[in-house]
C-alpha cells in the first residue's frame, strides 16, 4: 500500500511537473470526512469515512486523479433472523434473536485513479478502483465519454462501470440443498489459506446515461438513465434465518438482479433570493420486483460572496422484494414462506423514509491576490442530516423496528494550487 | 406495450430536438457556471451520502456507477 501511495505521489508530481503555465491551477486537494451513526434496537453501527483525493492537471486537456477512501465500522449485526410467527410459539426466543446480535468491527480500504483527456467539447475518460475489506474484495474499472451540443447547453454523457468482486463464505457441502447450509460465523481465515472459508464471485455491470440541458439562464435539468447487472452471490454470508421449526439456513437470494432508475434533477436560480433551488426525483424498479420513489428538495442561499446555507429534505418509499417475508416458518400475509427463497434483510423490505438536513459552504477563489498567499481556491463544507427509517413489516422477532433514527455528518475541505 | 414504447421515444426526441432551439448565449451561462446551479456541487460529500444511503436501501441508481464494497455488514 505505502508503495502504491509513493508511486501515486510521483506520478502527481511529474504531472504537476509538467504543466505549460506557471499561473494555471495545477494539483487540487480534496478531502471530506463522514460518520454515520444508527440505534435500531441494540446495532448501534457507527462508520467513519474519510477519504482524500488529488487531481492534477498537466496540460489544459488532461486531467489525473488518484485517492483513498475507507469505511472504518463497528456494531452489531443480528445474525439470526426470526418472525412474530414463530417467536409467537418461542416466548423465550426474543430476546436471544435481538441479544444475538453479532459485534462485528470492519474496515474497507479503497484505493483510486483515473485520467480524464477533454478535446473541443468532447470528453473521455477512464479509471479504476480496488477495494478490501475483511470479508469482501472489489475491482472495478469505469469509462466515460461526454460531449457537448449547441452552444453548451447540450450536455450528454455515457458511464460504464464493471466490477469483479469476491466475497467470503463458509465452505458449504455441494450436495446441500439451500436450507441445510450455514452461516459464515466470522470473518476470522477470509481470503487467506483457511480450508474452512471460500469467496463467492459476483459481477457486476453497470451503464448510466445521462442529458444535461440549459433551458435559460437560469434554468437547468437533467435526465439519468442507470442499468445495472449483477451476477452473483448477493446474501449476507453471515445471516441466518429461521425457516421453519428448528430449522434455520443462511439466507438465499436469487443469483440475477437487473436494476433499472430513471432520475430527473431541475435546478433554478432565483435571482431576488441570491440562491437556487434544486429539485430531483427518481424511479426504481428491479427484477426482485423492488419498486421504488424518492424525491428531494434543497433550497441554497448566499450570505455574502464567500458563505453559503441550503437546506435539504428527502422522502423516499419502496415495496419489498418479491420473495421478502418476516417469517418464513408461518404465520397469514405478509408472512410465510414465498417460494424457494428467504432472507432476513430489511432493506429488502417494504419502508419509507425521510431525511432532512442543512449544510454550510465557505469558499473562496483568488482574485488578484491567492487566497491566504499561496491557494487559487478553498472550500469548507459541514453538511448534517437525520433520516428516520420506518420498516413497515420489518420486526426482530415480532418486535417492530419503527423509528431508527440514523445520524450523518460530513465535513469537506478542497484547495487548489 | 409497444405503442407506450413509441410514444415514450417519440416525446423524448421531441424534447431533445426542442433543446437545439435554446439558445443560452456564453455571456449568460454565468449563473448557470455558479456553484449553486451543478448538479454535484460537492461531489466527494455528495458521494459520501450517497454511499452511506444505497447501503441500506433496496434502489440505487442516478449518481453514477463506479464504486466497489459496502463497509455496512
Amino acid at each position: 500500500m505505502q508503495l502504491k501511495l509513493s508511486h501515486l505521489a510521483s506520478a502527481f508530481l511529474i504531472a504537476a511537473s509538467l504543466s505549460t503555465s506557471a499561473n494555471a491551477q495545477v494539483v487540487q486537494v480534496d478531502t471530506a470526512h463522514g460518520i454515520y451513526y444508527e440505534a435500531p434496537l441494540r446495532s448501534h453501527m457507527f462508520v467513519y469515512s474519510p477519504s482524500v483525493t488529488l487531481t492534477a492537471n498537466p496540460t489544459d486537456s488532461v486531467s489525473i486523479y488518484g485517492g483513498w477512501e475507507a469505511d472504518i465500522v463497528s456494531g452489531a449485526s443480528v445474525s439470526t433472523k426470526a418472525g412474530p410467527a414463530y417467536a409467537a410459539t418461542h416466548p423465550s426466543l426474543t430476546p436471544d434473536v435481538i441479544s444475538a446480535a453479532t459485534n462485528l468491527t470492519d474496515f474497507r480500504n479503497v484505493g483510486k485513479g483515473g485520467f480524464t483527456i477533454k478535446h473541443d467539447n468532447t470528453s473521455f475518460g477512464g479509471g479504476g478502483l480496488y477495494s478490501s475489506e475483511n470479508d469482501y474484495h472489489s475491482i472495478s474499472f469505469n469509462v466515460m465519454a461526454r460531449t457537448e451540443l449547441f452552444e453548451h447547453n447540450t450536455q450528454l454523457q455515457l458511464d460504464y462501470a464493471h466490477n469483479f468482486d469476491d466475497v467470503c463464505d463458509t465452505v458449504q457441502n455441494p450436495n446441500a440443498l439451500p436450507v441445510a447450509r450455514v452461516a459464515l460465523p466470522s470473518s476470522k481465515g477470509c481470503f487467506t489459506d483457511d480450508k474452512t472459508k471460500t469467496t463467492r464471485d459476483i459481477s457486476i455491470d453497470s451503464l448510466q446515461g445521462s442529458w444535461s440541458q440549459a433551458w435559460t439562464p437560469v434554468f437547468q435539468t437533467q435526465a439519468i438513465y442507470t442499468l445495472s447487472v449483477i451476477h452473483g452471490f448477493q446474501s449476507d454470508p453471515y445471516r441466518s434465518v429461521l425457516i421453519g421449526e428448528g430449522v434455520k439456513a443462511q439466507e438465499y437470494t436469487p443469483l440475477d438482479r437487473m436494476r433499472q432508475a430513471v432520475a430527473l434533477r431541475a435546478n433554478w436560480y432565483l435571482r431576488g433570493f441570491k440562491g437556487a433551488m434544486r429539485l430531483g426525483l427518481r424511479g426504481y424498479r428491479d427484477s426482485w420486483n423492488i419498486y421504488s420513489g424518492e424525491v428531494n428538495l434543497e433550497i441554497e442561499k448566499y450570505f455574502g460572496p464567500s458563505f453559503r446555507a441550503a437546506i435539504n429534505g428527502r422522502f423516499y418509499k419502496q415495496s419489498g422484494a418479491i420473495f421478502w417475508s418476516d417469517d418464513y416458518s408461518g404465520g397469514n400475509a405478509p408472512l410465510g414462506p414465498k417460494g424457494q427463497y428467504f432472507t432476513g434483510d430489511r432493506e429488502l423490505s417494504p419502508f419509507w423514509s425521510v431525511m432532512a438536513g442543512v449544510k454550510l459552504t465557505w469558499a473562496f477563489v483568488a482574485g488578484d491576490k491567492k487566497v491566504l498567499g499561496f491557494m487559487n481556491n478553498f472550500r469548507f463544507v459541514a453538511a448534517a442530516n437525520l433520516i428516520d427509517f420506518n420498516y413497515e413489516n420489518f420486526t426482530l422477532a415480532g418486535t417492530p423496528v419503527n423509528g431508527t433514527f440514523a445520524y450523518l455528518l460530513n465535513l469537506g475541505l478542497s484547495a487548489g494550487f | 406495450m409497444k405503442k407506450n414504447a413509441f410514444l415514450f421515444f417519440g416525446l423524448l426526441a421531441l424534447l431533445f430536438t426542442s433543446a437545439a432551439c435554446v439558445t443560452v448565449r456564453p455571456q449568460e451561462r454565468a449563473v448557470l457556471a455558479d456553484p449553486v446551479m451543478q448538479f454535484e456541487g460537492d461531489p466527494i460529500i455528495a458521494n459520501q451520502l450517497h454511499h452511506a444511503i444505497d447501503n441500506r436501501e433496496g434502489s440505487f441508481g442516478g449518481s453514477g456507477v463506479a464504486g466497489g464494497g459496502c463497509g455496512c455488514n
